[in-house]
């Protein structure tokens, strides 16, 4: 796979050592973001399963709320 | 003898050229002196007199002044507020973007500016010093959201400040940077236009990197796709 980069004013494809610096952030941060969304996952479950122990929905929280 | 030139002669053959013709024109050239103080003298003497209008370079200060009939004025090159130190730079497809040798002691404050047209992924920042990337220290505080719905995050620790998302829906961002070359810490902060999914977003960051690295560069990582687009950077004058 073509991997660029661009190094002061010139595109041009990545070292082999470019490459496993970059491909070694890239994992960390997906593995980041998919921790972030399983939180807001997590939460969204949470918040759902309030909702309906209680036999509202959201739009009439907001109501009570506001 | 005044130096005015008052006509614009056009010489033929056979046309006298007199004393006073050529002296009107060597008069009204633009002389270069070092100095004011030389040019004051220049021009002082019993048989001269400033005429309005009349034109000198100074070497020292490198403009060109104009006598407006009671003091010397500056022509220029007038002094801006916000210079380019990189020239609108285009990239393609680009996974990283390193961009050297931009943060001196010139200026102590940037701006980057940044425009997307194609590409996907979290966009984040490093500074850099002699072309190497630094890889810890950074916490950043976000606020993003659409039109009708905000978002708050905040990171510390990390290697890199997230700025934003992207998708290929057009956007862009102006990056502030503060400090990146003194022997402190580097602040930035942004705003930006970015995407993801069918929404466009605005995002406002703050970012602090804590150490007293003195930065030269930066680089953008794409998280997920190469992005295309251009940049450039300005540094805001230290002087009015």
């Amino acid at each position: 796979m073509t991997m660029k980069i661009h190094d002061n004013g010139t595109d041009r494809d990545m070292t082999e050592q470019e490459k496993i610096v970059y491909l070694a952030w890239q994992k960390q941060k997906q593995e980041h973001i998919k921790a972030q969304e399983k939180i807001a996952l997590d939460k969204a479950s949470a918040r759902q399963a309030v909702l309906d122990r209680l036999g509202i929905t959201a739009d009439e929280v907001a109501l009570l709320l506001n | 003898m005044a130096n005015t030139q008052t006509t614009v002669p056009l010489f033929v053959a056979n046309t006298v050229l007199t004393a006073a013709q050529q002296n009107i024109s060597a008069g009204t050239g633009v002389p270069v002196f070092a100095t004011t103080v030389t040019r004051d003298a220049a021009f002082g003497g019993s048989n001269k007199a400033l005429a309005e209008g009349q034109l000198a370079y100074i070497e020292a200060s490198n403009v060109v002044q104009y006598y407006d009939g009671a003091a010397w004025a500056t022509v220029g090159p007038l002094s801006s507020g916000l210079v380019c130190v990189k020239a609108q730079t285009a990239f393609s497809v680009a996974l990283t973007l390193n961009v050297d040798n931009v943060f001196t002691s010139s200026y102590s404050n940037y701006k980057i500016l940044l425009s997307l047209t194609a590409g996907s992924g979290s966009i984040t920042m490093r500074l850099r010093a002699s072309s190497t990337d630094t890889t810890t220290n950074y916490k950043t505080r976000t606020i993003y959201g659409t039109s009708s719905t905000l978002f708050a995050a905040d990171a510390t620790g990390t290697d890199d400040f997230y700025l934003f998302d992207y998708d290929a829906q057009g956007g862009g961002a102006e990056i502030s940077v503060i400090a990146p070359q003194q022997a402190q810490g580097t602040t930035i902060s942004t705003v930006t236009f970015g995407s993801s999914g069918a929404n466009g977003y605005i995002y406002n960051v703050a970012g602090y990197q804590n150490s007293s690295t003195q930065f030269d560069g930066f680089s953008l990582f794409a998280a997920t796709t190469g992005i295309t687009g251009t940049y450039a950077v300005y540094g805001y004058s230290k002087t009015v």
